[in-house]
């Protein structure tokens, strides 16, 4: 009876949900996996382990339970897709909260625990927590790791390691993907989602090593391999969660760098990365036009940083230039680390790290935001539409590394912007609004930054959200807006927006 | 010669045209009625069946030829039946006529195994940029992938005074070029220390493609250097045109009436804009002051249409302009009607391929006033006695190296150089003394 129901329900939608699920399911319940790492780390120093086994039982229950009910014959196209990446995203976050409700006491609340994770699964950074410092070691660690597990994707990872889902995987790894186009590093979807995370992995070992020798060496005698590990799963996926309570500047000169050096690797190109790094072609990528505007903006932002931070007397000479040069290529790349409270600085220097959070990294990194390529593209248009009202007949392509990019391309990028801007200016405003309704004294320009951050996937904010802040004030319904803008630009709107359309659930 | 021809086509027919005097023609065609007219018209073998085929080209006796011209309007047909040739008579030369620019790069890489790539359309743009590059030629070739140019110049009354008129000794020869030869009436003259050159004079010179662009201008009155060209219709040749004088350096324009095709050539030629609009339209002239371009070239399909457009052209105010005619009999009716030169992709391919197949060594021979000279693009044999020998003691009767080719490099010689075994020299000789030319060399 319930399975006549539910056919003739089918047949009037034209999405396949109980096949989305069923899928959904399949790929939850792998997440239960994750929950090793923490329960290592909590055996090893002592700490209840209990939460993480509790957690990865619920998680594969949950998964397998949701696969169970939804069992049949469907068929996973591309308009499911964006339902699964979605959903996954959801489920996924609320299952990762799951340790956070059993033991921390910072965050018993569900919302705050929600926000927690799904923060460090869209690898913004941005915090409920308010002592840090009184996290355990395997609640801290499993922080930073929700992080780097989202940062290049867990639906990537799971067509690059679980066995075939069934599904072609293309529409999946797009919908989560940054950036405008997926560049193909193979043939096969399921092998270029094996490369870009072996380059991930390869990465993240990297700095553990690097910032571990800086530890070795005596360079930083805060460091510590710990550390080295915590951040590097913070830093590599542009998350920004760190384990100490002023984040970077408890640390380093020489951490410091080498933290903002990888932070601006995380925020390239990964297939870029891959042609330049494994196949050699470095020489081609260095000519990539994102990757020197990207390189440009990080340049002139540090510079006028820089230079402001000089004549306003705040910092001077070699420290100036460090804290210039981190604040920027942690906002640009959407990290959120600190190596100093930028708060504290002039509102010229908030105001360029306001208009970064917007610009972000390059497509097909780990940052979020609008991207670097999209800013380039949209600067084309309307450079074009300039051009068009004198030259009415001129047929003006746009291209980009002398490729021709086509109008459907053109047309989703100038969408996106304005979607972008949209769900920006709708989230400001409820902020703005709830803030003035609840208890907290929310400003104007804390709110701004609160919905530019959390939808840039950023991590701090301005005001008392700053680096060295907190979220915990906002009520819980900024709270579950903030989630939203979160999960949103991680998946870069789309996805998720045309949900919300009719025509995707009309047959 | 025994020579085979596959397709019936325009260029096919042309080139039937052209050789079937000299040789021994097969013609091959899918299509009955073509073959029959033509084999009316002229003294040639006719096959009808695919000239891709590799038992039509073995029963038609393919390894009894000596070339084979394979000119129909698809590529891929050209390239296999080639391929096929060179299979059954490795003998066999063979000319593969394309539209694809691609397979032309592929060929000059070695790629391709044909002997000779012919592209219609890119031999039409080579004609008609030469036209453009140095506009007072009256006939130029190039050579060595266009590293050395031989240019003709009618010497005007307003020419350049600093070479024109005064001793040659004293004159200001543009650097890496050479005065081949002066023709006064009736008269050659070898260009001596002493000869001068005076207005009214035919000169013929031998240089770099920048020495050959400084001659024009010398003998340009004024500062009259075409930078600014529009090309009306973004066909294939249209586009081949538009290449051309893009890598020349010169700012085009485009214009292409059809909007998909206008895209395409927008996408394919970054550094040219186009315009999806019709040539024919007075409004779009007058705003996009289509009239300040120094040149226009008129590559629409439709030999009327290419008039009409040049006339409105000059109308707006373009100074010069050449029109892509496809029917030989348009030639004169365009330059009756005042278009300054016409260009027919037809002769122009058909030249090139009947160029080709003269002796196989000589890779380019370029006809100049009829048959009192020749230019030779000859390669140095090892054994020959004028090697190691600096020039100024060669024995120069009635002859005269204008350039060599070395390792890929123009080389234009002083007397000091010498000449080595492997050099492509490009002579410039009397007709009379070609056969001693080449028996020396």
């Amino acid at each position: 009876m319930s399975s006549l129901r539910r056919r003739s329900k089918r047949a009037r939608l034209g999405v396949d949900v109980w096949g989305a699920l069923h899928l959904v399911g399949a790929l939850v319940k792998y997440l239960s996996v994750a929950f090793i790492l923490p329960f290592g780390v909590a055996l090893g120093y002592g700490e209840p382990a209990w939460p993480f086994l509790a957690a990865a039982a619920i998680t594969a229950a949950g998964g397998q339970g949701l696969e169970f009910f939804t069992k049949g014959k469907h068929s996973i196209g591309a308009r499911e897709g964006f339902l699964v990446v979605s959903l996954t995203w959801l489920f996924g976050a609320l299952f990762m909260s799951l340790p956070y409700l059993f033991v921390e006491p910072q965050l018993r609340n569900p919302f705050d625990a929600y926000f927690e994770a799904m923060s460090g699964m869209t690898t913004t950074g941005s915090s409920m927590l308010t002592d840090i410092p009184a996290l355990s070691h395997s609640i801290a660690i499993w922080r930073q790791f929700t992080a780097w597990l989202g940062g290049m994707g867990i639906i990537v990872l799971a067509l690059a390691v679980l066995p075939r889902l069934r599904v072609g995987g293309r529409q999946l790894m797009e919908s989560e993907a940054p950036g405008p186009e997926l560049e193909p590093l193979a043939t096969s979807i399921r092998d270029t989602a094996r490369r870009l995370w072996l380059l991930y992995v390869g990465l993240t070992i990297l700095m553990i090593f690097v910032l571990s020798m800086i530890a070795w060496t005596g360079l930083d005698s805060r460091m510590s391999f710990y550390e080295a590990v915590a951040h590097a799963f913070s830093t590599m996926p542009t998350a920004g969660f760190s384990t100490r309570a002023r984040s970077i500047e408890e640390f380093g000169a020489a951490s410091q760098w080498a933290i903002a050096a990888f932070m601006i690797i995380a925020g390239m190109n990964f297939a870029l990365l891959y042609f330049a790094l494994v196949r050699g072609h470095l020489r081609k990528a260095l000519r990539d036009e994102e990757l020197r505007l990207y390189m440009a903006l990080l340049g002139v932002a540090t510079l006028l940083i820089f230079i402001d931070l000089s004549a306003e007397g705040i910092e001077a000479g070699a420290t100036a230039f460090r804290h210039a040069a981190f604040q920027t290529a942690s906002v640009m790349t959407t990290t959120g680390l600190a190596s100093t409270d930028f708060n504290l600085w002039t509102p010229l220097t908030a105001l360029v790290l306001v208009l970064l959070m917007f610009i972000g990294g390059s497509a097909g990194s780990t940052a979020g935001a609008i991207k670097v390529v999209r800013i380039l593209l949209t600067a084309r248009i309307m450079r074009r539409e300039l051009d068009h009202t004198v030259h009415r007949e001129a047929v003006l392509p746009i291209r980009l590394n002398g490729r021709v990019i086509d109008e459907r391309t053109l047309r989703a990028v100038s969408v996106f912007v304005l979607l972008y801007l949209v769900a920006f200016a709708l989230g400001a405003l409820i902020l703005v609004i709830d803030g003035a309704r609840g208890a907290v004294d929310v400003s104007p320009f804390e709110a701004i930054s609160a919905a530019a951050t959390t939808l840039g996937n950023v991590g701090p904010g301005f005001g008392f959200l700053g680096p060295m802040g907190s979220f915990e004030p906002f009520s819980n319904f900024s709270t579950v807006v903030m989630t939203m803008l979160m999960w949103m630009g991680r998946l870069e709107l789309l996805p998720i927006v045309v949900l919300l359309t009719r025509s995707y659930w009309r047959a | 010669m025994r020579i085979f021809v596959i397709g019936a086509g325009q260029v096919g027919s042309t080139v039937v045209e052209a050789l079937h005097h000299e040789h021994e023609l097969t013609l091959i065609d899918l299509d009955a009625d073509r073959l029959s007219t033509l084999s009316y018209k002229f003294d040639i073998g006719t096959i009808e069946g695919n000239g891709a085929s590799r038992r039509t080209l073995r029963d038609a006796g393919i390894d009894q030829a000596d070339l084979l011209i394979a000119a129909t309007s698809r590529d891929e047909v050209n390239i296999v039946s080639s391929m096929f040739a060179k299979k059954l008579s490795p003998e066999t030369k063979t000319i593969v006529r394309t539209t694809n620019v691609e397979y032309l790069d592929l060929w000059q890489e070695r790629e391709l195994d044909v002997d000779f790539v012919i592209s219609s359309e890119v031999e039409t743009a080579h004609a008609v940029s030469r036209i453009i590059g140095v506009p007072a030629a009256r006939q130029t070739d190039v050579f060595a992938d266009g590293q050395v140019q031989m240019v003709e110049f009618d010497v005007p009354a307003a020419a350049d005074a600093t070479v024109v008129g005064v001793p040659l000794r004293e004159a200001v020869i543009p650097a890496d070029s050479k005065v081949a030869s002066i023709i006064r009436g009736d008269r050659m003259i070898v260009p001596r220390g002493d000869e001068s050159i005076l207005a009214g004079d035919r000169i013929i010179v031998i240089g770099s493609p920048d020495a050959a662009r400084e001659w024009s201008r010398l003998m340009v009155s004024g500062d009259r250097v075409l930078d600014d060209v529009v090309v009306v219709g973004g066909g294939q040749t249209g586009v081949a045109i538009a290449r051309l004088l893009i890598d020349q350096g010169i700012k085009v324009r485009v214009i292409e009436a059809f909007g998909p095709r206008a895209r395409e050539v927008a996408e394919e030629l970054p550094e040219a804009r186009v315009f999806h609009a019709t040539g024919t339209d007075p409004e779009f002239l007058e705003r996009e002051k289509i009239g300040t371009a120094r040149a226009a070239v008129f590559a629409m399909p439709q030999d009327a249409k290419n008039l009409y457009a040049a006339a409105l052209a000059k109308m707006h105010g373009v100074p010069f302009t050449i029109g892509i005619v496809h029917d030989p009999l348009s030639a004169d009716v365009f330059e009756q009607a005042g278009v300054d030169v016409a260009v027919n992709p037809r002769s122009v391919t058909a030249e090139e391929i009947v160029r080709f197949t003269h002796d196989p060594r000589i890779r380019q021979l370029a006809m100049l006033e009829g048959d009192r000279f020749e230019v030779l693009d000859i390669t140095v044999r090892d054994e020959s006695p004028l090697c190691g020998r600096p020039f100024k003691e060669l024995p120069m009767t009635g002859s005269l190296i204008g350039a060599i080719v070395r390792d890929g490099a123009a080389i234009f010689p002083h007397g000091e150089d010498e000449l080595r075994p492997g050099d492509r020299a490009i002579i410039f000789a009397e007709s009379s003394r070609l056969q001693q030319v080449e028996r020396a060399l």
